[in-house]
């Protein structure tokens, strides 16, 4: 008999999947059964431990209430990310036409005027652009560099 | 009683609506029914004096950030974003202490596995079972932190895979990747390849 090896029973452990045939044997080999079964009833009794911490869910929930706001402050909805490239895009085409039609009208005048509107211009791309948070979801870090530094400290 | 895992967030969507309106009793009831996987989430992340006030920290700014909720994820994925947000702020406040769960740290050498005794052990089995269960977070402790995280939102905080992916912004494949090197690792560590 064909027992599991280490990489299955591990998988077994994690509740991954497994082939049918490995399926199969785990359900009648009461060796490898047992391989996962010791680790899971570990994994379980920690979980146990933690559980066992909780608070009281009537307490917990009375003091969040009490410190709900009056009202919710709805948001104002934002521009997707996708649009934000071609908004910035389309106000350095208006910036470009501009300087060019006022150089046009104004005949080669002063340059007061076209570098104020320039100004207003940049300052709505770079309020644009900065405008790159996801409500609720400001600080979440896909990556895991971050998350190495903040755990990366000894042992409990 | 508590929802089930596949129930939570089933039945959320009226909620969520009284609740963006401002219905303080709708959001109650979300928090009923997610404040336990909330506080779950946010003791993988935090010491056990600290998660109720991470996890209570969070329900609040859900209730305060609710309006701009679009409902393209499900509640309990946003929610479960806010509470890691918390403790992340929480541990980077704190001057990068890291995540630790105090859990004392057990002696025994390899195969401590095999020595973990049945329920209703006698005192000196309890104290190896401790001292087993003390172990497994000392070895957790060693996981890279992205096997860490996802070891304990799995089979602590008692999330799926595909709730941890959409959560942590991942493939689920990912997930299943890392969840079986954390294992792998755990039971080398732990003695189990005998």
């Amino acid at each position: 008999m064909k027992h599991l090896d280490d990489d299955q029973i591990t998988a077994a452990v994690a509740e991954l999947e497994l082939e049918a045939w490995a399926e199969e044997h785990l359900a009648s080999c009461l060796s490898c059964r047992q391989q996962v079964n010791d680790m899971r009833e570990l994994i379980d009794l920690r979980r146990d431990r933690l559980s066992g911490e909780a608070p009281d869910w009537q307490r917990q929930r009375q003091e969040i209430l009490l410190q709900l706001p009056s009202t919710v402050v709805a948001r104002p909805r934002r521009n997707p990310r996708w649009l934000r490239p071609m908004l910035a895009a389309a106000a350095v085409l208006l910036v470009t036409v501009g300087l060019g039609l006022m150089r046009l009208t104004a005949g080669g005048g002063g340059p007061e005027a076209p570098e104020l509107a320039v100004e207003q211009i940049l300052a709505e791309v770079d309020a644009v652009l900065a405008d790159e948070a996801i409500p609720g979801f400001e600080s979440i870090d896909p990556g895991m560099d971050d998350l190495e530094e903040l755990f990366s400290n000894g042992a409990s | 009683m508590t929802p089930t895992r596949s129930d939570l967030s089933q039945g959320d969507d009226p909620l969520v609506l009284r609740a963006q309106a401002g219905d303080h009793d709708a959001f109650g009831e979300l928090v009923a029914r997610h404040q336990r996987r909330v506080w779950l989430v946010c003791r993988q992340y935090l010491g056990v004096d600290e998660a109720d006030a991470a996890a209570q920290d969070s329900l609040v700014k859900a209730f305060t950030r609710i309006g701009a909720f679009n409902r393209r994820s499900a509640f309990t994925t946003w929610l479960t974003r806010i509470a890691i947000n918390t403790c992340l702020d929480q541990l980077r406040r704190r001057g990068r202490e890291g995540l630790r769960v105090e859990e004392p740290e057990g002696d025994e050498g390899p195969g401590i596995i095999a020595q973990v005794p049945d329920d209703g052990a006698d005192p000196e089995a309890r104290t190896l079972q401790h001292q087993a269960v003390g172990r497994l977070a000392s070895c957790e402790d060693e996981l890279p932190a992205r096997q860490r995280e996802i070891f304990r939102l799995r089979f602590y905080a008692e999330m799926e895979l595909e709730e941890i992916a959409a959560t942590l912004d991942v493939h689920v494949g990912t997930v299943k990747t890392q969840l079986h090197r954390a294992v792998h690792r755990l039971r080398k560590e732990l003695g189990a390849y005998r």
